[in-house]
């Protein structure tokens, strides 16, 4: 298992050599001269030209590219462009939000979503399914902006339960700030989650060994917590582990209109600036954390199934 | 679920607590983010206003007097100009003192000095740290460019080394030679760039000055924490500054003097809520978490009715609305280095087929005001009754002109693109531009960029025309006309690359002088030169609106509200007694 450890880490080489340079192509081919953005309204020629100098936009093309790759394997991003803050404090200070919102709505919604995909697997093809299935659909196809602008006006405007906007650091004072995103969060998550848990587990409830847990006599409840549940696990750590990574980069859309001053929005910022160093950073960090964290749902197999060897 | 359950009550604890009306704090909302707490950084008015609380700058504008004037802050009384507008001497008020900071001996703020101004300005200079400033002082100072210019390859900057141009005259006064007259010098030094900081506290903390605010401002804000929320105090050792007891005519009966000598800042303490977006920003107001609320978008549709007024379930509250115009100015600017706009006639014909009535009261609420030149009301240069006969809406003669310049009925025009940024609204005015365009038969289309693709089409001239919104940096009509000025080409602000020479002669004559009748007439001359060879299809002199609630007090509309917040004060009685109708 040590050598399949080491060997997925290795990976990380050639990944981050192909990120840095699909970042650098993009940056340099799309986005264009970002000196004059930065300087603004009143930049003059030669004020654009000093910067681009200091930027370093105007060595060849070829040393622009091995700092990024500096930068990606040393994990120094240095200072943002836009705001001359040092980007690491800024990924610190805003991954502490956007983890606040993420980390427990995410993990309510995927037990609330296991739960319920076992109970309408349990009832599957009763009215109780149908029901069930056809509120996940009617859930997914309502907008997610449609739940915020809806749900922020009724409870935490005309209920006054929760907080409109904002967030204070440190338990429990971000709680009533989180709440209600972290609610529409779940709400959105559920539509989709359901109905993969439940076809999971729906695909596992047809197998042998389960007739065969039934004909020992064991309760339906025995065998699909027992037996079916630990048989989809496989499929469900994969959906789950994946999506760890997308939390840390927050809820854009969420914490955009709850004030939470998240990564989503010091990305989207850094977007509309032009502000690279910060884009780099956040792509290169996502990476990162896509190959970790695909690297912990391979060694959970083992645990999960232990036919599963790493080899 | 127990989780769940838990986490729904903790919020109805916190949102049950209670509030209480004995602390002097005002609640307000910045729409952007703030970059930081550097003064020479502070180039948007959002980071000004933020920078305005706890940095000074020498002088600053009265916070009632309109048009807008000039008044000392850290100087004491306005500067002596010579005679050839050359030599600025500046007086500096005595026992100003900075903030306590761990950067000072014991923690102990020390005084402020004639050697921190120069120090301060020439942080601007300083190649090293690209302040977004520096165009104020760019080829104005006698020896500054060149002191930049010398330290740019250098390993570190020597800010001991003397300029002939920045000087310290006595502990107390500092002058100023500059290169060429520049009447609008004065301006800059109260804007945020030139706000003075202690160089111990550049010392002290280095490249995270910028989160570490030590000035001599009214508020005190011990760390800037990057979070949503900015948390100002009361400055314990503030000067002896006190609130004017003079405003314009009028401002008695409105109230605006009732705190007349009381020694400011008025409140202890400001919270600042950064929020991007409409909706909580609009709810926050609504349930009085905030005392000033900045309409923007489809807000001001909302809380007006028709006649303009506020409505009533507003009112009831106490609430107030106040529209101001801007000093700014919109524009559809053409590229005068494509041929096609070389030509007045079709610059003209467009401007005259341009329905700005409609544009109006579709993006405005009618509120605008339809530019007739470059220079906006409020400003030296700008006439009232000047009429510009090509901004009335006239298809028959637009089409006649049209016509003449071989173009009938629009026939042999190509395909105009007018870039625009990827915003619906903007989306939306070009839209409603190719429709007026094409009742003459001209075919215009929408270039979608994302803000820095359109900065960079402006500035390499690839684009035919491309739509702008400007906002006066100083109140001087200077800052405008300069938008047309030939030397000013792209990648400089006169992104149209229009150059006239009787216009460039008359900026190069009357821009140097002081203010005066005499440069007020050159500037007239000059706004009327722009409306008759139409330069742009002109757009429109925007409004601002705000909503207050009732006991917020003393605020008065003003374009430079970086110094506003010392001058605001709450009526904590009125808060307390409308406190139940939220």
């Amino acid at each position: 298992m040590f050598q399949y450890i080491l060997r997925r880490l290795l990976y990380l080489i050639p990944v981050l050599l192909g990120v840095s340079f699909i970042i650098f192509i993009l940056f340099n081919l799309v986005s264009g001269d970002p000196s004059a953005v930065l300087l603004g309204k009143n930049a003059t020629a030669t004020q654009i030209a000093e910067l681009r100098e200091q930027l370093g936009l105007n060595k060849s093309l070829w040393l622009q590219y091995l700092d990024v790759v500096k930068s990606a394997f040393t994990f120094d991003f240095g200072r943002s462009w836009a705001t001359k803050q040092e980007i690491t404090y800024m990924i610190k200070q805003g991954a502490y939000p956007s983890l606040c919102l993420t980390l427990p709505a995410f993990i309510i919604s995927t037990f609330l979503s296991i739960i319920i995909a076992l109970i309408v697997a349990y009832y599957r093809g009763t009215g109780i399914d149908l029901f069930v299935r056809f509120l996940c659909i009617a859930g997914v196809s309502v907008s997610a902006l449609a739940y915020i602008l809806g749900f922020q006006y009724l409870f935490a405007y005309e209920l006054g339960w929760f907080e409109i906007s904002g967030f204070e650091y440190g338990f429990p004072d971000f709680v009533p700030y989180v709440a209600l995103p972290g609610i529409i969060w779940i709400l959105l998550s559920l539509g989709p989650d359901v109905r993969f848990f439940r076809t999971v587990i729906l695909d596992e409830i047809y197998q042998d060994y389960v007739r065969t847990a039934r004909a020992k006599g064991l309760s339906e409840i025995t065998v699909l917590l027992k037996h079916v549940l630990r048989n989809a696990m496989i499929p469900i750590i994969t959906y789950i582990v994946i999506q760890i990574p997308s939390l840390i980069l927050g809820a854009l859309l969420l914490e955009s209109f709850f004030g939470i001053p998240g990564l989503g929005g010091i990305t989207l910022n850094a977007l509309n600036s032009s502000d690279f160093p910060v884009i780099k950073a956040m792509a290169i960090l996502t990476s990162v954390a896509y190959i970790l964290f695909s690297l912990l749902t391979d060694i959970l197999y083992t645990f999960a199934d232990p036919r599963v060897r790493l080899k | 679920m127990k989780l769940f359950w838990g986490i729904l009550f903790l919020s109805l604890i916190a949102c049950s607590k209670q509030k209480t009306f004995d602390e002097r704090e005002i609640f307000l909302i910045s729409p952007e983010k703030i970059s930081g707490f550097d003064p020479i950084n502070a180039s948007d008015q959002y980071s000004g206003n933020e920078v305005g609380k706890v940095y000074e700058g020498l002088y600053e504008f009265h916070p009632l007097k309109r048009p807008y004037e000039l008044m000392p802050n850290l100087a004491d009384g306005m500067p002596s100009v010579s005679a050839d507008g050359l030599t600025y001497t500046i007086k500096l008020k005595s026992g100003t003192k900075f903030q306590d900071s761990p950067a000072f001996p014991n923690g102990k703020g020390r005084e402020l000095v004639a050697d921190d101004v120069i120090f301060s300005w020439k942080r601007i200079a300083d190649p090293k740290l690209t302040s977004k400033g520096w165009w104020i002082f760019d080829d104005k100072i006698v020896g500054l460019n060149e002191w930049r210019v010398k330290y740019s390859t250098a390993e570190s900057t020597v800010y001991d080394e003397l300029i002939e141009g920045l000087k310290k005259i006595d502990q107390y006064t500092v002058q100023i030679k500059l290169k060429k007259p520049y009447p609008q010098f004065i301006y800059t030094l109260a804007m945020p760039y030139t706000y003075i900081v202690a160089k111990e506290a550049v010392a002290q903390f280095g490249k995270e000055f910028l989160n570490y605010p030590v000035g001599t401002g009214p508020f005190v804000l011990p760390k800037f924490e990057q979070s949503n929320r900015i948390v100002y105090y009361r400055n314990p050792t503030f000067r002896d500054k006190f609130y004017p007891s003079e405003g314009e005519e009028g401002d008695d009966k409105l109230g605006f003097l009732a705190d007349a000598g009381k020694k400011l800042p008025l409140v202890d303490k400001i919270t600042v809520d950064i929020i991007i977006e409409s909706q909580p920003k609009w709810l926050a107001f609504q349930k009085a978490k905030h005392d000033l609320l900045e309409l923007k978008d489809s807000q001001f549709e909302q809380a007006v009715d028709q006649s303009k007024q506020l409505k009533d379930e507003f009112r009831k509250k106490g609430m107030r609305l106040i529209y101001h115009p801007m000093l700014d100015v919109t524009y559809f600017a053409f590229n005068h280095e494509d041929p096609i706009f070389k030509d007045v006639r079709v610059r003209r014909a467009m401007n005259l087929a341009f329905d700005r009535a409609e544009a109006n009261k579709l993006f405005y609420e009618g509120t605008a005001v339809e530019a007739q030149g470059v220079i906006p009301p409020g400003l030296a240069g700008y006439r009232k009754d000047f009429k510009n006969i090509y901004t009335k809406f006239d298809l028959n003669e637009a089409r006649k002109l049209l016509a003449e310049a071989g173009y009938p009925e629009g026939k042999g025009l190509p395909l105009i693109t007018v870039q625009t940024r990827n915003e619906t609204v903007s989306r939306q005015m070009i839209e409603h531009f190719a429709k007026s365009m094409a009742q003459i038969g001209i075919k215009v289309q929408t270039g979608v960029n994302t803000w820095p693709e359109l900065i960079n089409k402006v500035n390499t001239k690839q684009h035919q025309m491309y739509t702008m919104a400007w906002g006066a940096d100083y109140p001087d009509a200077e800052n405008f006309l300069g938008l047309l000025y030939c030397p000013n080409k792209a990648p400089g602000s006169n992104g149209a690359n229009y150059c006239h020479e009787g216009f460039d002669t008359l900026f190069k004559t009357f821009t140097i002088l002081q203010d005066s009748p005499e440069r007020t007439v050159g500037y007239e001359k000059m706004n009327e030169t722009s409306a008759f060879e139409v330069p742009w299809v002109f757009g429109f002199h925007r409004t601002k609106s705000f909503m207050l609630q009732a006991w917020l007090k003393n605020f008065k509309f003003t374009e430079f509200q970086h110094t506003q917040a010392q001058y605001l004060n709450v009526d904590l009685e009125v808060k307390k007694e409308l406190s139940e109708k939220f």
